[in-house]
């Protein structure tokens, strides 16, 4: 569309590039090097170089209780999302009457703050929620109310609660994208229902399941609100790393280095897990 | 033979039955946590084991807006939320419109660049932030929360507009010079009503992000900028459920609205998907 010479048209390039390469070296490259600098400093100063933070820490009994319970929930809620988003999206895929209605849904927990969806699921699953009221009424043998909230199930189904709509709209997006063709081609071919299924159908959406899988883990290993006010207990590292400001005096380096460790476990496990993904697929 | 004809067909209607069966429980795993809500901010001695509100009231709600005082909340709240919404939609254009249009060597990578932003826990560099701001004074101003949002915002809306702009036809543009009109004109008359959905819709999700955002406020909020969400945290601190209730139905009906409005326009999926060949 634009004719000039190649160095005008590289600086308007550049020009146009410069808003977003501002706000991302302003406001996350520039950040995180604070949070560097700050988890190296000694508590309150800002001359000197320590490790004392890091080692701090890690030293302690309670770090790898913390960093067992975030990869516990951020797994455990990403398989929960996977197993749930196949079912879901495979009827879904079907078109039946009200599916327009049941997309919307899907993406209900995405659109309203994470503190308020924890709000309704500690008041729906509490001790006088709705669904022990159920299990008390209808399941024999249960006559005294099942502690969910504050247990680390209970965290688990919040957090799937929570993220799954990440994995399920990569799936039905994937699921959408599949050509029809290859299913019939499969019938055709004397493969029954399960088999096409099996065989043919979950392999080819894999790809979709799994990025979509990485979209519910990252967001599940970071998650903040939740656990802020349902984890009871249980703090995972964003929360343990909240309350390290929390109280006076604030301990900010001791927060930053929580926080690049937390940092470096996510960016460390998404390349064990992409290496993984990739080598069938590749 | 029909015997058999007959067994399957229920095995077919049966199966139809399990599958709305799934989609109602699903359905209600989403929906009753905020029933339960609902419930909650509009019932009065609400103890024990009853389904059910005894008596139902709407102090819970008056209490909501004249103790945490509302109003002056979502005033702040949509303040921020306007700034967050034009400084990312100022960003995006542009940045959006060299990444879908023009030839970038290592484009892939300046793209992943720019969405590590949402790789990273937001608590990472929400510290930095905070500690930034502190510095620039620009804690407890409208302007500095609205940006410490646009550190979430604005990838969105570079990846949303450059989606946008690169399915911008060139040849509709020519067409359109082709025919005689003047630059202005196919801008005017050509590309802007080809990508006014495009930034519509990237404006809605940065909204809607900014909306409920909650990490980046609470490190960078003071006594002037609190936010809905900060604020729906505090209550729940204080241990008001019932006043709680009510603030988290009035924060949660425009974002259900909002859902169910844009729904056709707009394919609301996007506003989770986002990572292409993650």
């Amino acid at each position: 569309m634009r004719r000039g010479s190649p160095i005008r048209s590289t600086l308007i390039t550049l020009l146009m590039l410069s808003p977003g390469l501002a706000s991302f070296f302003g406001l996350f490259f520039y950040p995180m090097l604070v949070t560097i600098v700050r988890s190296l400093r000694p508590e309150g100063q800002q001359v000197g170089w320590t490790l004392q933070h890091y080692i701090t820490f890690l030293r302690e009994p309670r770090a790898r209780e913390v960093i067992i319970l975030t990869f516990v929930l951020s797994i455990a809620s990403t398989l929960c999302s996977m197993l749930l988003s196949l079912p879901l999206c495979l009827v879904l895929r079907q078109k039946l009457r009200g599916h327009r209605f049941f997309r919307l849904t899907m993406l209900i927990p995405r659109v309203v703050p994470g503190l308020i969806g924890a709000l309704g699921l500690l008041l729906l699953f509490g001790s006088r929620g709705w669904v022990n009221l159920f299990l008390m009424q209808v399941v024999p043998f249960i006559n005294e109310p099942v502690r969910i909230n504050y247990t680390v199930p209970g965290l688990i189904l919040f957090y799937t609660w929570l993220y799954f709509p990440f994995t399920s709209v990569t799936t039905l997006s994937t699921l959408e994208s599949l050509d029809p063709a290859i299913e019939e081609a499969a019938s055709v071919s004397g493969a029954n229902r399960w088999q096409v299924l099996r065989h043919v159908v979950i392999p080819l959406i894999m790809p979709g399941i799994l990025a979509g899988s990485v979209l519910t883990f990252m967001a599940a290993f970071g998650a903040f609100s939740i656990p802020l006010v349902a984890g009871g207990n249980y703090r995972p590292l964003a929360v343990e790393i909240y309350r390290q400001i929390d109280f006076t005096p604030a301990r900010w380096s001791a927060a930053c280095a929580r926080a690049m460790i937390m940092a470096a476990l996510q960016v460390g496990f998404l390349t064990v897990y992409m290496r993984v993904l990739r080598r069938p697929v590749a | 033979m029909t015997l058999i004809r007959q067994y399957l067909k229920a095995l077919w209607r049966g199966r139809r039955l399990l599958i709305y069966t799934f989609l109602l429980c699903f359905a209600l795993l989403i929906y009753l946590p905020f029933l339960m809500i609902a419930l909650k901010s509009i019932g009065r001695g609400w103890f024990g084991r009853l389904w059910l509100p005894p008596e139902l009231t709407l102090d819970w709600y008056k209490w909501a807006i004249e103790v945490t005082n509302i109003p002056e909340i979502t005033k702040n709240t949509l303040i921020i939320a306007g700034l967050a919404v034009g400084m990312a939609t100022l960003i995006g254009i542009p940045t959006g419109w060299a990444f879908g249009r023009y030839r970038i060597p290592g484009k892939e990578l300046l793209m992943a660049m720019i969405l590590l932003p949402r790789m990273i826990p937001p608590i990472a560099y929400a510290l930095g932030v905070a500690q930034i701001f502190y510095r620039l004074h620009l804690i407890n101003t409208h302007f500095g929360v609205a940006l410490a949002h646009v550190a979430v915002c604005a990838p969105y809306a570079i990846l949303v507009l450059s989606a946008t702009f690169e399915g911008l036809d060139e040849r509709v543009l020519e067409a359109a010079s082709v025919c005689g009109a003047s630059p202005l004109r196919t801008f005017l008359h050509v590309v802007v009503p080809l990508i006014l959905p495009g930034i519509l819709s990237s404006m809605i999700f940065t909204f809607t992000t900014s909306y409920n955002e909650f990490t980046l406020t609470l490190m960078t909020y003071g006594k002037d900028t609190v936010t809905l969400p900060v604020r729906t945290y505090i209550a729940m601190g204080e241990g008001y459920w019932e006043v709680t209730s009510a603030m988290s139905i009035l924060l949660v009906i425009p974002s259900l609205l909002v859902l169910f409005l844009i729904q056709r326009q707009v394919a609301p999926e996007k506003l989770v998907g986002g990572f292409k060949g993650v």
